[in-house]
């Protein structure tokens, strides 16, 4: 287990027993990144800080939700935020103008203030190895992957975004997801 | 199961861990979610490393500074529930789910796993009716760990009804789900079927005169197990229905 990981438990741990400042420290930590993402999939400001604002409640509330038998702290967390910015994104479908959100990793003019947050250098090298395994897949892979986990697009709403079947939507995604998982995890 | 069969599995779990499933695909998935990944070591390592990947993903993005003014608010949300924290009351908890299922269109029922607003909205204007008629009792489901937060049952003399609501209740063990039990003097029957919390929430409506009974159980249970008697293992909640006020 990395150091950072071993931290988030015992940040966690604290949490349990309502240490605020456990919970700050995990704000500080993941409230960057959990806005990001949220910012990336609903394309708001308003709704991103919801579901930022709700899911570090709802850690507060039951912290218990995390088992860390089930993987890293991070990953649960972030997996929390962005379950809730799809319902939120599917909940605003009809009020959102897809063509104004970012259609890549990069963020938008003046969104990216990452210079200006502290970042454990963990989380640094983690993300580079993530945005290179995303890279390494062919287009196509990772078009369905970025549409169904950054925009939060059913499979059904890809393949008629892309005008393909459902099945090779699905067959792209599986390819992708196996080639990511190799990646991440250095599995053969 | 053939190989054919676990890789049209592995393509709906792939799905699954990017929430990119809908209609039947989805509830495929639930289905086997409940039904063969448990039981299946190698659906469970791929389900567990896609939904790895998948929690991995959300870090691609660059960070950006939350709005400053999200923590302090936080920090007085805080001050707010840790008054109330793991100690539900009716008008707490009820007040609570009123206000997700209202939000997330999301309910569980006993019956059947609905996801449609139109179907909450009425579940929903169901629960509040019963709670505003003359008679309406109401009791709180205790964690037995107290690591959990409660679920509060609604009933009433005559309505021959029973709500049991809850929020943020936590996911069970993988591989198990909750059930409700009723007891009278100390012997408990499972009562419908199990059920799985759904963003945290729980709302069961039950159509039968709870008057019989005097203590109800919701335990976690291995899916597929022949209960024959409510398990103590896992979160377990708790309540007596004499003196229910």
């Amino acid at each position: 287990m990395h150091e950072e990981d071993r931290l988030d438990l015992e940040l966690h741990r604290r949490l349990g027993s309502g240490d605020r400042a456990a919970f700050e420290d995990l704000y500080r930590r993941y409230a960057p990144p959990a806005y990001a993402l949220a910012l990336r999939v609903t394309g708001q400001d308003a709704l991103a800080q919801e579901v930022v604002h709700d899911s570090f409640l709802a850690l507060w509330r039951t912290p218990e939700a995390y088992d860390a038998a089930r993987g890293p702290f991070r990953t649960f967390f972030l997996s929390l935020v962005h379950h809730r910015a799809v319902d939120a994104v599917r909940r605003e479908e009809r009020l959102r103008k897809r063509a104004e959100r970012a259609s890549n990793l990069e963020p938008r003019t003046g969104e990216d203030v990452a210079d200006e947050i502290v970042e454990d250098a963990y989380l640094v090298e983690r993300r580079r190895e993530i945005r290179e395994a995303l890279q390494t897949l062919p287009p196509d892979q990772r078009r369905v992957v970025e549409l169904a986990y950054f925009g939060g697009y059913t499979q059904a709403r890809i393949a008629e975004e892309l005008g393909i079947p459902v099945g090779t939507v699905k067959t792209r995604t599986l390819a992708a997801m196996r080639k990511l998982r190799r990646a991440l995890y250095r599995e053969d | 199961m053939v190989n054919g069969e676990h890789e049209r599995i592995e393509e709906l779990l792939a799905g699954y861990a990017l929430l990119a499933l809908s209609g039947e695909d989805a509830i495929e998935a639930d289905r086997l979610l409940s039904e063969h990944v448990p039981s299946c070591p190698m659906c469970r390592d791929t389900l567990a490393g896609f939904q790895s990947v998948a929690g991995e993903l959300a870090l691609a993005p660059s960070p950006v500074a939350p709005p400053e003014l999200m923590l302090p608010r936080l920090r007085r949300q805080l001050e707010h529930v840790s008054g109330r924290r793991r100690r539900a009351t009716l008008v707490a908890a009820a007040a609570g789910v009123i206000a997700l299922v209202t939000l997330s269109g999301l309910s569980m029922s006993l019956a059947s796993r609905a996801s449609k607003a139109e179907h909450a909205k009425v579940q929903l204007s169901d629960f509040v009716g019963t709670l505003q008629q003359p008679g309406a009792s109401s009791v709180s489901l205790t964690s037995m760990d107290r690591s959990s937060p409660g679920m509060v049952e609604v009933s009433g003399p005559g309505f021959e009804r029973m709500y049991i609501v809850g929020r943020d209740v936590p996911e069970p063990a993988p591989g198990h789900a909750y059930q409700l039990w009723l007891g009278s003097g100390g012997t408990f029957v499972p009562v419908g079927d199990m059920f799985l919390p759904e963003d945290g929430l729980v709302y069961i409506r039950l159509t039968f005169d709870p008057r019989p009974y005097d203590e109800i159980l919701i335990t976690e249970e291995a899916i597929g197990s022949r209960m024959s008697a409510p398990s103590r293992d896992g979160h377990v909640w708790h309540a007596s229905l004499t003196g229910a006020a």
